[in-house]
Parts: structure tokens; sequence; C-alpha cells
């Protein structure tokens, strides 16, 4: 019984193999796609540059700082609709990301637990609406309940400060900060409420153990452990207010001029692109429109990277004191 | 067996890849809207909303006697002439005639004069009636926002007996590429030298005030949703949705009504055809004393060759024949007979 | 002062601690106000669109198309099939690539380029979609004319981002032991990825695939240019522009006619059904996945 059928020297070892069909086949099929990715984003760029180039060429970064928009005299320049973006972008952020934050917490820390998935779900269907059916409702419903109530009020108590001075209009400015607030609640919440479970336990009850209420708790030990994290999550909020261009123009009346109140019309770089770029005038217009396109899309890039720098460092530090 | 198994997978795979590449390279390869030539059966167009109520008619009846089936898409008068130059359609259709920059870049592109209607200053004012009279300089100041409240005097003193409130104005503008930007801006720019250097006229002009809308309907629904705002539209849409329309004094010094008495008046009154094939009627002379001072031409843009140009010319042949007949109704009068007899030359120098 | 020595000093309640535990009260009461009122704006934009929508949903909306000019009346019967032609091709183009992507990610990939990629999808799906729009508008239909091709190419790269996250996230789900267990008994990487890690994933693919669907469903931008001028008939084929229900919601808010508007709140209230079902679905699916796999470990 010592030496059965096998013979060590017979077993195939599996050495040298030559590779399958089926191992090539998909490791060279799936490389392919992701050559496909970096191909799509490629042409991307370069396609908006182009159909841009006869408008850099023209005005150069003067673009940037000309409020100029006239067809008739071929003046172009985007900075109305850079500060219409950056105005009603920062408004946006400054009511929903306080909101989402505190949705956050409520959902991780202080809801019952038989409530936080339904809670949490129904946050999150607020980011499933399109954005044509909040434009929808943002022209039919919520634009003239702001001109009739919100905003005569607002002019009535606080008309001193300019941003709240001027006669109501139900398409404006406001209207458009109210939608793209309500786009970005549900980004930050999700993300805040991903990064308060985050917090590691010992932490809290440490805290808790030394005498803190809960609220103290979440203060000093939550909010600074996440800050990284929130920081990353409204860069992300802030690439989507800036990017959207439907329920904007449905709600924002189009305008040409800025203005330092909320109430009147405005415009957003991604709206003009979305109203004036079907049917422009002359050749140097639709360049313009995407000039503006370009810009859109540097900044998105810009607030993009860094979120995911940041939430990138935050987790190798995380993951460091772990 | 297993491997079999293993490179089936692959090949699932590989087939679903295929599938998304070729539906990639059927749309890029894809001949578009421009395939068939001469015996399609489809001839597809774009652009002026001011036209668009008379095109909608001619669609079923033309798909009747001629069997061709009219696509048309009510984009603006800008879309259009962008559609055609990218020649994406088969026509465009355009209130407002090709630029110089337009024409060059549309090569060798006709413009062919295939109705006639106006532009009307629409507004919603509470508590004032139909017919507010206004004249071009005070419209020109409206829309620049030095008036700003409808009891201004100006607006009073060619009101007498018109109880005006004190109603914030909000002038309401196309803010696409718009051939009744283009009238309404002309207009003004003849009635006011101020305007004219300030703004200019433009199917897409800078305005300085006022908040913007899309298309005759879009302008329509934003005056009747904003107490004390006022707006341009094609005449079709005054009686379609039922608003209230201002009356100009033209250079008769006469308030005409925007009928198609009244827009006959101005087409009678201006019969030059300039070089480029356009007959602007915007501010007909004084001695038109009836004419409405915004009436204007709507054009046909067709490429000079095309591979559709047998339907293209029969098409075109009918809009300017027949299907004037459905034009009174819409506010649209026929054309006179000498426009007529122009368009039919330039149709026949249609080639393939 | 022997009284006060006998309670327990733990439970004495100072003026200061009252003021903190008051003030943790109220901002815990704030943060639940703040949920309460995203929650209210959910349930108001939704009760709107029901309200309005309801009533205008009938017969008409899906037997007939848009009236011609003047008449009243009409529906978006070219509408609803157009979005269902562009999103089901859009979804054809989309999950092959994104899930094979996905596969090259977590399977084949070395870590740098992994994070690379990572880092390039969710680029993409931060691109504005208007800007997509223009792409695809200069890529295609300059030379070749409006189609719902483009507008589904379009929306394929919108959703691609999506589909490849969410297929990315149910893999690296599948626990590490079966991956082990197939590699040692001698299988190679590609047959470990098909046999043993896509089946247990399949569930998160399929969610995966319904949350693109959604998403198509519901964009609007990139049909701005790319399928916006259509016949006003049922339109089957693809290489022609075609209507669809977000542009149809889009031309018919601007509308002065009572009728457009109700047809704009009937297919908004379809539309968003059909959006929040297919998120709805999308979630508790990949609950389910996600515990299954779990039960796996």
């Amino acid at each position: 019984m010592t030496t059965t059928n096998l013979d060590p020297s017979s077993i195939p070892l599996p050495t040298r193999r030559r590779p399958r069909f089926g191992e090539t086949g998909l490791r060279a099929l799936t490389a392919a796609t992701a050559l496909l990715l970096v191909a799509i984003m490629a042409l991307l760029v370069y396609e908006t540059t182009r159909q841009a180039w006869p408008s850099i060429q023209e005005f150069g970064l003067g673009f940037v700082t000309s409020d100029q928009w006239n067809v008739v005299t071929g003046q172009f320049g985007a900075l109305n609709f850079i500060i219409g973006t950056l105005l009603t972008s920062v408004v946006a952020l400054v009511i929903a990301v306080p909101m989402a934050i505190a949705i956050g917490l409520f959902l991780s820390e202080l809801a019952p637990r038989v409530l936080r998935t339904p809670v949490g779900m129904m946050v999150e269907l607020l980011a499933a609406i399109p954005s044509v059916v909040l434009g929808l409702w943002g022209i039919l419903v919520m634009g003239p309940f702001l001109a009739e109530h919100v905003e005569p009020w607002l002019s009535d108590h606080l008309g001193f400060i300019p941003l709240f001075s001027g006669y109501p209009s139900s398409q404006g400015v406001l209207p458009a900060c109210v939608v793209l607030s309500i786009m970005v609640v549900p980004i930050v919440a999700s993300i805040s409420r991903e990064l308060f479970l985050s917090v590691p336990s010992e932490l809290k009850q440490g805290a808790m153990a030394l005498g803190a209420t809960r609220w103290e708790m979440v203060r000093s030990v939550m909010l600074p452990y996440v800050s990284g994290g929130l920081v990353a999550s409204t860069m992300l909020g802030f690439g989507r207010a800036v990017g959207e261009a439907i329920a904007v123009t449905q709600v924002i009346g189009g305008a040409n001029a800025i203005s330092r109140s909320l109430f009147p019309p405005g415009d957003t770089m991604a709206s003009r692109i979305a109203a004036q770029y079907a049917g422009t005038a002359t050749s140097l217009q639709r360049s313009s429109l995407a000039y503006l396109a370009v810009l859109l899309l540097i900044i998105s890039l810009i607030t993009n990277v860094a979120a995911q720098l940041i939430s990138g460092r935050l987790q190798r530090r995380l993951g460091g004191e772990a | 067996m297993e491997m079999t198994g293993m490179q089936r997978v692959t090949k699932t795979a590989a087939v679903a890849m295929g599938l998304a590449v070729v539906t990639l390279a059927a749309a890029c390869g894809s001949s578009g809207s421009s395939s068939g030539g001469g015996t399609s059966t489809v001839l597809n167009g774009a652009g002026s909303t001011l036209v668009a109520p008379l095109i909608s008619q001619w669609e079923p009846d033309y798909n009747k006697s001629a069997g061709i089936t009219i696509t048309y898409g009510a984009v603006g008068s800008g879309g259009g002439v962008d559609a055609i130059t990218n020649r994406t359609v088969d026509f465009g259709a355009s209130d407002a005639p090709l630029s110089s920059d337009q024409a060059t870049a549309c090569k060798s592109c006709l413009q062919i004069p295939w109705a006639l209607a106006a532009t009307v200053v629409t507004y919603n004012v509470k508590g004032v009636s139909d017919k507010l009279k206004l004249t071009g300089p005070v419209l020109a100041a409206i829309f620049s926002g030095s008036i700003t409240t409808w009891n201004d005097s100006q607006i009073a003193s060619l009101n007498p007996g018109v109880n005006l409130p004190s109603t914030h104005i909000t002038p309401i503008y196309r803010s696409d590429g718009s051939g009744d930007s283009f009238v309404f801006t002309s207009y003004l720019s003849a009635v006011s030298s101020d305007w004219k250097s300030k703004v200019g006229a433009s199917t897409q002009p800078a305005f300085p005030t006022g908040q913007g809308a899309e298309k005759n309907s879009g302008v329509a629904a934003a005056v009747q949703a904003t107490d004390g705002a006022i707006g341009y539209v094609a005449v079709s849409y005054i009686a379609a949705d039922s608003l209230d329309e201002a009356l100009l004094q033209n250079a008769a010094g006469n308030y005409p009504e925007p009928t198609t008495k009244g827009i006959t008046a101005a087409a009678d009154a201006v019969t030059t055809i300039q070089p480029d094939g356009s007959v602007p009627l915007v501010n007909p002379p004084a001695s038109a004393a009836d004419a409405y001072p915004m009436s204007t031409y709507s054009y046909a843009i067709v490429p000079q060759t095309s591979p559709k140009a047998k339907q293209l010319k029969a098409f075109l042949t009918y809009a300017i024949g027949p299907g004037q007949a459905f034009g009174p109704d819409l506010g649209f009068p026929p054309l006179p007979a000498a426009i007529v007899a122009h368009s039919k030359t330039v149709i026949a120098t249609i080639t393939t | 002062m022997s009284a006060q020595d006998e309670r327990n000093p733990l439970t004495v309640v100072s003026p200061r601690s009252r003021r903190r535990k008051l003030q943790g009260r109220l901002m815990e009461l704030l943060a639940s106000v703040a949920a309460l009122v995203a929650i209210v704006v959910l349930v108001v934009v939704i009760f709107s669109v029901a309200k309005r929508g309801l009533p205008a949903v009938n017969a008409d909306l899906f037997t007939q198309v848009a009236a011609p000019f003047g008449v009243e009346g009409g529906g978006i019967k070219n509408a609803i099939i157009g979005t269902l032609i562009m999103t089901a091709m859009a979804t054809a183009m989309a999950v092959p690539i994104g899930v094979l992507l996905a596969i090259f990610d977590t399977e084949f990939a070395s870590p740098q380029v992994s994070v690379a990629i990572r880092m390039a999808l969710n680029v993409l799906a931060g691109v504005p979609t208007i800007v997509i729009g223009i792409f695809i508008f200069g890529l295609v239909v300059v030379s070749n004319g409006q189609s719902a091709f483009a507008a589904s190419i379009a929306l394929a790269i919108i959703i691609l981002p999506v589909i490849a996250r969410a297929t990315e996230e149910v893999l690296l789900l599948v626990p590490s032991t079966l991956r082990e267990g197939s590699m040692a008994l001698g299988a190679t990487r590609a047959r470990t990825v098909v046999s043993v890690i896509l089946p247990s994933a399949f569930g998160g693919i399929v969610t995966a695939t319904i949350v693109g669907v959604a998403r198509a469903a519901g964009e609007t931008a990139p049909i701005l240019f790319t399928s916006s001028i259509f016949a006003n008939a049922v339109v089957t084929d693809p290489s022609q522009p075609m209507a669809s229900m977000p542009f149809a919601i889009f031309t018919n808010s601007e509308s002065p006619s009572h009728h457009d508007q109700q047809v704009a709140w009937a297919a908004a209230l379809l539309l968003m059904a059909f959006v929040l079902l297919g998120s709805i679905t999308g979630r508790l699916l990949s609950l389910r996945t996600r515990r299954q796999i779990e039960q796996m470990r």
C-alpha cells in the first residue's frame, strides 16, 4: 500500500498554461471599455473646445470679465452669467447645506430606528424627481406663490437688504434658488448620513461618558470628525447646482442684465445655453455659447476633482486611525 | 465543456458590446433627414413660430392632395435658419431675412416670401380693457425701462378716459432667436433713434430690461401669467389665446388694427423687393393711412440646390397658391400678386 | 445640607446642566424640523403634480398626438413611445459597457488604474447634461441631422457612470472568500468573474439597470438639441427625431393654453411615477441583493 498509481511526475502542474480564449478575451474586452471611457471624455473636451474656438480666439480671457451679450454688435461676455450662476448656486447652498446636514444627523442619530429607512428613502426620492418636473412646478405653482406671498413679505420687512429689494416677480432668481436647493439637499444629506454613521462609536461613547449631552457630543466630536467630508459633499452639491440647465431656464426668466436683487429675472451659464443654443443668429454667438460650456466644464471638473481629493484624503486619514 | 461555457459567456459579452458599437456606428453613419432624395415622400422643416399655425393647416391638406408628409418644428426663426444652414432639415422658415453673415454661412440659400402676417403688441393689466393706444417712441421707452408704471403720463395722454393703475410694467421679450423680435426691434429702431443706437434690430437683441420667454407661446403664457406685463406676439396668437392687443400709431398718425386690412395696406405700400429677396414692411410711409406698422412677410429659406428639389418646388408652389386660402382665418391676408409672381420666379431656380 | 448629601451627586441637576440639556434638545428639535421640511417639500411637489395631473390623465393622453394649432385637445402618445424607444436604446448601449467597465475596474485593473477609472467615472457623472447635449450635437447632429439615435447616445453617456458605479459597488460586495475559493480550485480570473461573481452580483446589475432607466427617462437637456424637431405623429424609426416625455413637459410647461398645461401635469405625473417607482424598486432590490450576498459570507 505504499505506492499507489499516483506518480508525482505525472500530475500535470498548471505552470505555464497557454491562456485560454476566455481569459484574454474577457480581459481585452473589459480593457477596451476603459479605453472607450477615456475616448468619450477626451472627445467631449475636444468637441466642446472646438466649437468654442472662434469665440476663444475672438475674446480670449476677456470673455470672463465682459458683461456684454449683444448679437447686433457682436460682443459677447460671460460675466453676467457667471455672476448669475454663482449667485443662484451659493444661495441654494446656503439654504440647502445646513438643512441637509441636519437631515443627515437626524437620519443617523436622532430619528427612532424604525423611521430611519423610510425617511431616508423619501429624502433620496427628492433626488429622483426629474428636473423638468421641478421646473414645471416652479413655473406654475412655486413661482406665483413666491411672487404673491413670499416676495412681498421679504420686500416689506427686509427690503433694506438689496437682495430683497425690487418688485415681486414669479420668474426670477429666487425661484431658481429654490429649485436648486431642492436638488442639492438629497446629495448632501445622503453623504452626510454616511459620514455621521462612519464616526467610530468609541469616540461618541467616550464623549458621552465624559458627561456631554448628545448635542454636545455631535458638536464637539462628530462634526469635526466629518468636516472634511462635509466640505466635499458641499462641493458636489455646488457642482450639481452650477450645471443644472432645464429647471433653471424654466423659472429664471432669461434676462440679459444682472441685478442685485433676487426678485427680477436673471440668467445662468447653463440656462443661457439651453435657451439660445438651438437657434443662434450668428456663428460667433454659437461659439460663445460653446465657450460658456467650456467654462462650465472647467468649473465642474475643478469642483469634482477637489471633492474627490478631499474625500480621498479623509479616507486615508480614517484608515490610518482605525 | 467548461471552456465552451466560458467562451460562450465571453462571446455573449462581446455580442452585447458589438450591439452597442453597432448602434453607435449606425447613428453616426445614418444619413438623417436628407436621405431619399428624389423619391422621398417626407419634407422636414423648422423655424418661425409666426408661420407655424399656417403650416399646421397645410400639413394635412397637402398630404391629402400630394401624398407628401410635411414635418415642421416650430423652434423659432433663429433655429430654422440654423437648421437649414446645417442642412439638418429640407426647408427653414424665418420672419427675418438672412443677415449677410447668415447668407454666407447658408451657402446659396434662397429666401422666398410665402406668408404675410404681423407682430402685435399684447399686454395684461388688471382693470384695463382691450385696444390700448401706444406710439412707437412710448413703446421704445417702455422696453428700455424709462417708463416703469402703467399710469405713466406718456401712456395716459394717449388714452384719455382709460383708468390706468399704478402697476409696475414687466416687459416680456423673446429669449430665443425670433423673427418677431426682428420685426419688433426693426420697428422700434425705425421710430426711435435712441433704441436704434442702444439696442438695434436683431433676431436676438439684448433687451435692457424685462423677462425672456421662448417662442410665441412662451411670451403669450408669460404675459397671461403676469399682471402688468407687456410683450409682442405673432398675430395668430392674439385670437388663439384671447390676448389683449395694443394699437400702434402708424406714420400717418392713425391707429389701425392688426387685421388683414391693416396688413394688406402695409403690403400694398411697400412693393420694392430688396436685392436679397426680402421685403421689409415695418413702419410704412405716411402715405399708407391704414397700414399696420409692424407687418411682415415670412420667408421660406431653401437651398438653391437640394436632392429634394422636385418636392420642395411643388410644396412651395402649393404654399403660395392654394395654401394661402387658410390664411385669413389665422389673421394672414393673401400674398399680393406681385409677390406671388416674384416667389414663383425664385422657386423656379431651385435645382437638384 | 445633609439631605443634599444623601442625594446621588450624579443626578443633581445644576442650572448649568439644565441649560446644556435644553440647548441639546433645541438643536435636536431643529434637526428634526429640517428633516420634516425636506419631507414636506417632497410631499408638496408630489401632491401638486398628482392633484393637477390625475384629472388630466385620460384615454386621449395615450391615444392622441398633439393637436394642431388653435385646436384644443391632443395627447402625448408619440412622446410616450419616443421615451420608451430612446430609453431602451440608451440602456442597451450603456449597460454592457458599464458592466464590463465595472468588471475591468474591480477584477483586472491594477490599483492605480482602478483609482483612475473611478475618478474618471465620477468626473463624467459631474459633467452638466447640457454640455453633453452640445457634445453630441456637434458630433452627430451637425452631419446627420437630429435623430432618436443621437439622443440615445447622449443619454447613454449620462447613465454610463450611474450603471458602472452601481455595478462596481455590488461586485465589491461579493466576499473575497468566494473569489479565493474559485481561484484555489484552479479557475482563471475571467472564469471566476463569469461563473462565480457575476451570478452573485446579478441582482445588483439588474438594480443598476433599473436606476439607469429611471434616470434616462427623465433627462431633458440632452434631448434639446438632438431630438427637438419631430413630426407630430408616432415615429418608430430611430434615425428620425422623436417626441419624448421630458421634452413634451418642457414645451407644454411654457404654453399659454390651459389644456397644454394639463397635459404637462399629466405627463409629469406619469414620468414621476415611473422614475420614483424605478428608484424605489432599485433601492429595495439592492437591499435584498446585499442581504443575499451577506448570507454568502
